[in-house]
């Protein structure tokens, strides 16, 4: 009876956090023409988010296009067609990997050390001391983290793209030997600029961004006010946006390809 | 005031950054094939089948784009296709009588449509009717002509059947081309084991528009390339009699199994295996009686 009691209060409770989530996002949202107040938190948000997450999306980004370019060389080989390996590392890069990968970064350097932040005020009671100077939190602190993640995923997204490509061709062309005119011309005749980048980098990071901020400030936001609180709060975050990503992934492309 | 503004400067770097790389996906590595600037005008042409071609698809002229399909719409009542270019105002010297082709890029590419000119003075105008198309040939139709299998032998007045006995068929299947000279004149169409004789009968549907080869021709199993299908080449004879409906070929020469030539290969000067064999065994590279 009582385990039956327990799975019923997981499913209404995760149905309610569900719920809870959505809400909140609505007050966001109603909140952002107030927080255009604070456009210069935004920026620095933006910074903090955004700027500051370059280094290791540039990183990761060159290196997944060097494996890429690697391994695509090898099995395009197999079948006589290496001059492929640079189409084939911009689809894969614009489709998928591009966006999954930059979110997966994104949640991890970025949502985490929001909802720490949040997390912190709320612990701390700085987020009830700007309710006290009626401050609306969600327009100071909230929203210009939302816009700031919404602002900054496709972008990072974009550099890690551009920097995928030039880790393939350091790969395909300049040490396993790809015409380098065959890599570039292959690559313009088979991507498109509205299937892929468009409809597979642009909108699914926008998307991506969206989630991963959504969850990361509801979850700083909603933290129980303890230390303890507010590491499970950032574990949760990191956990809940990997799968949301990659739930979403496989929605985003069954609607937009 | 300091610190603000180099987190301000930092954030408008890498938003400059962000950009410029969207900038740079955009233009260098995609093909921007459904944009067109400027002045356009549509013309419209029908097709019985268009294949794969899809809308945006580029239209060209000598390889060179010159516009897109703009819309592909079935005809109601008709089994056909209204594909609708739209082609940039400033190639507006097409001749009114070109002919639209559909073509594939490649053997696995896109679709696109190909103008040829015409030789008409007058030119195609917004809304002008392309009279002469061409569709597009479908993999299928293209290869079974190539191969010469039954749907395009049977097609051009009738085949007649002739049988030829095989020690060893190898792979040869049902539909596999029979050919003269190398040029595909029927197909085959039954292939089973004589159960008297122990031996392979393979039943050939030649084509009726080649009713003169001479009745003592050899059939010998061949294969096109190295891992390519197996085909039967009739090699021609001098009887002044031709082959008709029912004959049988007797000179024939087997499948070359693979093994046998390296076995041949290997132990070269003992050729007395081959005698033991009633029948001779596929190996052999005479076509002569061997019945």
């Amino acid at each position: 009876m009582s385990a039956q009691l327990g799975r019923e209060n997981i499913l209404i409770g995760s149905l309610a956090q569900i719920g809870r989530c959505g809400l909140f996002l609505l007050r966001i949202l109603t909140a952002i023409p107030l927080s255009m107040r604070y456009a210069r938190e935004t920026v620095r948000q933006l910074w903090f988010v955004g700027a500051m997450s370059l280094t290791i999306i540039m990183t990761c980004g060159l290196f997944v296009g060097m494996v890429l370019g690697l391994q695509l060389y090898h099995v395009l080989a197999i079948f006589g067609g290496t001059s492929a390996t640079g189409s084939v590392v911009a689809l894969a890069v614009y489709r998928e990997l591009g966006p999954v990968v930059t979110a997966l970064l994104f949640a991890g350097r970025a949502g985490t050390s929001i909802t720490a932040e949040i997390g912190l005020m709320r612990a701390t009671d700085q987020i009830a001391a700007m309710e006290m100077m009626a401050v609306d939190p969600i327009a100071y602190v909230i929203a210009p983290r939302f816009l700031a993640g919404l602002v900054a995923m496709p972008l990072l997204c974009c550099v890690f793209c551009g920097l995928s490509i030039f880790g393939g061709h350091l790969v395909a062309v300049d040490w396993l030997g790809v015409d380098n005119g065959t890599f570039w011309s292959n690559m313009t005749a088979n991507v498109n600029v509205w299937n892929d980048v468009v409809n597979g980098l642009i909108w699914k990071s926008l998307v991506f961004g969206a989630v991963i901020s959504l969850i990361a400030v509801f979850q700083g936001y909603t933290t129980p006010p303890t230390s303890e609180g507010v590491a499970y709060a950032t574990t949760r975050t990191v956990v809940t946006s990997s799968i949301a990503i990659l739930a979403l992934d496989f929605v985003l492309t069954a609607f937009l390809m | 005031m300091s610190q603000r503004k180099s987190y301000a400067v930092g954030t408008g770097l890498f938003i400059v950054l962000g950009f410029a790389a969207l900038a740079y996906l955009a233009t260098q590595t995609t093909s921007v094939v459904n944009s067109h600037q400027g002045a356009s005008y549509t013309v419209d042409a029908q097709f019985s089948d268009i294949g794969q071609l899809k809308e945006r698809a580029p239209v060209k002229v000598a390889g060179v784009r010159v516009g897109q399909v703009q819309s592909i719409t079935l005809d109601p009542g008709k089994a056909v296709a209204d594909v609708t270019l739209l082609i940039d105002k400033k190639f507006s010297q097409i001749p009114a009588n070109s002919v639209a082709t559909i073509y594939t890029s490649g053997l696995l590419g896109d679709q696109y449509v190909g103008l040829q000119y015409g030789n008409a003075k007058a030119y195609l105008a917004n809304g002008s009717h392309v009279g002469l198309t061409k569709s597009t040939q479908p993999l299928e139709e293209m290869l079974s002509k190539f191969l010469g299998s039954n749907g395009a032998a049977d097609a051009i007045g009738g085949t007649y059947k002739v049988t030829a006995h095989f020690t060893n068929v190898g792979a040869l299947t049902v539909g596999a081309p029979v050919k003269m000279a190398g040029v595909a004149i029927g197909s085959v169409s039954d292939v089973k084991a004589d159960p008297v004789k122990l031996d392979a009968t393979v039943t050939m549907s030649i084509n009726k528009q080649y009713n003169q080869i001479p009745d003592d021709s050899a059939a010998a199993i061949f294969t096109s390339g190295l891992i390519g299908t197996q085909y039967v080449a009739i090699q021609p004879g001098g009887s002044p009699n031709s082959l008709k409906e029912g004959d049988q070929l007797v000179l024939t020469q087997s499948a070359v199994q693979l093994e046998d030539l390296i076995g041949k290969f290997l132990v070269s000067g003992s050729p007395s295996g081959n005698n033991n064999n009633a029948g001779g065994n596929g190996s052999s590279n005479q076509p002569a009686g061997k019945h």
